[in-house]
């Protein structure tokens, strides 16, 4: 009872200490009433995706953002939770449940393998053999014919007991719950004793190896939770697709995860959320923004998109949430200077 | 006799044609202020580096308290006993100073695979932190980030997370390197009142420090040791003068 | 039969390695020495295969075709350096890597716009689409042969470059200490661009001689870049000399793989389990290597020295 009670009160602190996070959660459990009357049904499709691209994003963040290990295939462990579900419903197990169970397994010792190779080494030697084995996993599922190869497998949503996703809003909101309970828990992680040392890792390795602790355990560890994070996010976008196929997992969607974080702010918890929406409305409004000046090229918006990216990485340090912190703490100096 | 804390037995290491460390053997007891000295490159902080694990020996053996250390890692050393401030100085530059020494509190106390507990907020670790820093005298900065703090306070900083963990031999690299007049003062002056709490090894080129600091002083030159003995001793040997006091004359 | 088979097969995975090693020769000197993550490589890959292609089409010559794309190459190696590359050079590698990865999609679409998203197919004359005997009765095409010799003579050339010029230690110097290089009379800016470019020029080589084998598409030099990065990695990063021999290796490997290993399989499994494993294995074989090169030798085959 005692230890519910720390519970709710560290839960407390920490969602006050990242308001914009939890803003964007509860607007993400309102959005549907407000489609409803809207009449925009298609736009919960769009919020489903920004909810699994934001999750998989808020899992390559914790390596990423707060260890600082450039992870650059992220995307396969997407990928390899979305084809466990499909593998395990090709062989006739429709629970749900297990196929969540399925693929943090398999995310979960993939990561360990691959984190324990990868880690070894760092800089662009690590940027490269992340890359390398995520291309590996692509081309297994590629040539493995007997579950669709190139063109991929058709999935049905999985069966979760009394949730039957079939009926409207019921994946949304198991995708909204993950999305909750995966921010609650990397909030608690990034907070704890485990989450500053990793972000200590980051600032300064030789200082953490002085003080007796040895890095490679704490970036494991992060690597194998940040893959099995991924992992749920593509349980959930195989139900969501009810297809999945080797695009799911191909480097430039590894690519896309980073362009998500750096959008919003690399190393801030709200950040890949925020992100991933900014993301997908570019990726709605370029086409149509393409099309009012020149018709013929609206499919071409990648042509904006690629120089829009680069202007960010070279202007705009921190993303949405450096932005958004600095007009806090203007506001917060007005308010002081006024008062 | 106070007990010996480090020994190093017959340790060698080249690096290709270069001999780094030339079968060197040294002793450190508990207690006492131990300076090394020797003009530049004659080696010193590749032993500092062998000593504490970040380099492997060719040959020979570390002990630390009476245990063969030679082939752990850094991290094992440092969890058998040692502490280290480094040349150019390696603090947490992102954190403020207490969180650099709740940091240290926590691997103190074998905490940091801990995922729910909250690090920086908590009353202990704080507690733990701020006496971490009492002992240098940094309490009253504990709240700026470590980018604002000056050369000095950082090396300060710095020797009180290499203290955090209780070792029992401190490996000091130049830690009055840069500082200022009143900075090295202080620095001294703490230094000073390690001595009989805990072994340290010194490497300084501030001579003035080292003879005031120093209880025993071992002079190297091109990998081996020419001398070791109190300070009067080696500012009067011959072999010393000639090769290292001599050219600062 | 089956030597006639190995035979073609050893000659492809040859074709194979050097066309991977023009992609990775500029690369390593990038990524190992520049320390610059420089995923846009690919891109150049393509320009070259586009510049010959539509030059080929305009004039209908093949040879002015790829005789005026050498410089086109050169040019966008240049210019995309001065451009962007050099205001990156002081960011860390994530910054690298998503502005290079900017460059790519840009470049993409760019291709796509102008040339359209099918796969341009370019002949060519009849002097390369003829066949060589190689054996008797073992015909080979001879531009193939062509490739080879090429993607050989600027090995060699190559090889001769570095090893006069002592260019990967100038470098390397520069990336360290600029102004200490600077006063030894050396422009570091001008020798970082003139990098880019002959590394941009040589991919856009592989990418003229890979046109008539395979499509002229948009996104047509990623498989290559990620296939050159496996390269460097199992030759030792920055150590041309290792990339030209993880080349050979990894195009030997790739092609003898796909072809050999399913009816190795079938020798010691059934058929089912041969055929189904056989492809998958077979794609991943690169990739393993790289793994056990990793583990053995987590530098690499052949670590430039530092």
């Amino acid at each position: 009872m005692a230890g519910f009670i720390t519970f709710l009160f560290l839960a407390r602190t920490g969602i006050r200490e990242n308001k914009v996070l939890w803003l964007l959660i509860a607007a993400f459990a309102l959005f549907p009433i407000f489609t409803h009357f809207a009449n925009l049904p298609f736009w919960n499709d769009v919020a489903m995706r920004i909810m699994l691209l934001g999750i998989a994003a808020m899992g390559l963040n914790l390596v990423l953002g707060y260890g600082g290990m450039v992870s650059f295939g992220h995307a396969a462990f997407v990928g390899i939770g979305a084809y466990c579900v499909g593998i395990s419903q090709f062989y006739g197990l429709t629970n749900g449940w297990l196929h969540i169970l399925f693929s943090l397994g398999v995310c979960g010792s993939l990561g360990l393998m691959i984190g324990y190779l990868a880690l070894r080494t760092s800089g662009i030697y690590f940027i490269m053999i992340t890359l390398a084995f995520a291309q590996m996993l692509f081309f297994f599922f590629v040539s493995l014919e007997q579950f669709g190869g190139d063109d991929g497998m058709s999935i049905d949503r999985a069966e979760f007991a009394v949730i039957d996703l079939y009926e409207p809003l019921r994946l949304y909101f198991l995708i909204w719950a993950a999305l909750a309970f995966i921010s609650l828990g990397l909030m608690f992680i990034i907070r704890s004793r485990f989450g500053v040392t990793l972000r200590a890792i980051k600032s300064n390795e030789s200082r953490i190896e002085a003080m007796g602790l040895e890095p490679l355990n704490f970036k494991i560890i992060s690597y194998v939770i940040s893959a099995v994070i991924c992992g749920i996010s593509g349980a959930l976008f195989a139900s969501w697709q009810e297809y999945v196929s080797p695009d799911i997992m191909h480097w430039t969607r590894s690519g896309e995860l980073m362009i998500i974080i750096i959008l919003g702010g690399l190393g801030t918890l709200a950040g890949p959320l925020l992100g991933a929406i900014v993301f997908l409305l570019l990726e709605e409004f370029l086409p149509l923004m393409l099309g009012e000046i020149a018709p013929t090229y609206a499919e071409n918006w990648m042509i904006l998109f690629g120089p829009l990216l680069i202007m960010v990485v070279l202007f705009g340090r921190g993303g949405l949430m450096g932005l958004t912190t600095q007009y806090l703490a203007r506001e917060k100096s007005h308010k002081t200077e006024e008062g | 006799m106070a007990p010996t804390v480090l020994e190093l037995c017959g340790i060698h290491k080249s690096f290709g044609a270069l001999i780094a460390t030339q079968d060197l053997s040294l002793k450190v007891s508990h207690g006492e202020i131990h300076a090394l000295i020797g003009p530049n490159g004659a080696g010193k902080t590749t032993l500092i580096q062998q000593i504490y694990g970040a380099l492997k020996p060719d040959s020979g053996q570390v002990l630390l308290n009476g245990k063969d250390v030679t082939g752990l890692s850094v991290p094992a050393r440092v969890k058998a006993g040692i502490g280290r401030s480094f040349q150019i100085s390696n603090v947490l530059m992102d954190f403020t100073v207490l969180e650099n020494s709740i940091i240290a509190e926590q691997a103190r106390l074998g905490q940091c695979f801990q995922f729910l507990r909250p690090a920086f907020s908590d009353k202990r670790l704080c507690n733990g932190g701020e006496a971490i820093l009492d002992r240098v005298g940094l309490l009253d900065r504990a709240n700026q980030p470590v980018r604002n703090l000056a050369h000095g306070e950082r090396r300060m900083l710095e020797l009180a997370l290499a203290l955090a963990a209780s070792p029992s031999l401190l490996l000091l690299d130049e830690p009055l390197a840069g500082a200022g007049p009143d900075e090295s003062q202080h620095m001294t002056a703490i230094i000073d009142a390690l001595r009989g709490k805990v072994a340290i090894l010194l490497i300084e080129h501030d001579m003035d420090a080292v003879f005031r600091l120093a209880d025993r002083i071992t002079v190297m030159v091109e990998g081996r040791i020419i001398a070791t003995g109190t300070p009067k001793e080696i500012s009067s040997n011959k072999e010393v003068k000639a090769a290292y006091l001599g050219d600062e004359n | 039969m089956t030597l006639t088979l190995f035979l073609e097969q050893l000659f492809n995975g040859l074709q194979a390695g050097v066309t991977l090693f023009l992609v990775a020769a500029g690369l390593t000197l990038i990524l190992g020495i520049m320390d610059f993550v420089f995923l846009a490589h690919g891109a150049q890959v393509m320009i070259g295969a586009y510049a010959a292609a539509a030059i080929t089409a305009a004039t209908g010559n093949f040879y002015i075709g790829v005789a005026l794309a050498i410089p086109v190459t050169f040019a966008s190696g240049y210019f995309l350096e001065y451009l962007i590359i050099r205001h990156l050079y002081q960011r860390d590698h994530m910054d690298q890597v998503l502005a290079t990865f900017g460059l790519i999609l840009f470049f993409n679409e760019a291709i796509r716009i102008g040339f359209g998203p099918a796969a341009l197919f370019s002949n060519l004359p009849p002097s390369l689409s003829g066949f060589v005997e190689i054996l008797p009765d073992t015909p080979y095409p001879t531009f193939r042969l062509v490739v080879i010799a090429i993607g050989l003579i600027c090995a060699l050339a190559i090889h001769i470059f570095v090893s006069r010029t002592r260019i990967g230690a100038v470098v390397r110097a520069g990336a360290n200490n600029p102004e200490m290089t600077a006063a030894l009379g050396i422009n570091i800016k001008i020798l970082f661009r003139l990098i880019f470019a002959t590394g941009a020029c040589l991919a856009g080589v592989a990418g003229m001689m890979l046109g008539p084998l395979t499509a002229v598409q948009p996104g047509m030099g990623e498989p290559l870049l990620i296939l050159s990065l496996v390269v460097i990695i199992i030759g030792g990063i920055g150590s041309v000399r290792g990339a030209f021999i993880a080349a050979i290796i990894v195009g030997l490997v790739d092609t003898l793989g796909r072809i050999f290993l399913p009816s190795l399989l079938r020798l010691f499994f059934e058929q089912a389990t041969a055929d189904g494993a056989g492809p998958a294995l077979a794609s991943m074989l690169v990739y393993i290597l790289m793994a056990v090169v990793l583990i053995f030798r987590p530098t690499g085959l052949f670590p430039a020295k530092v």
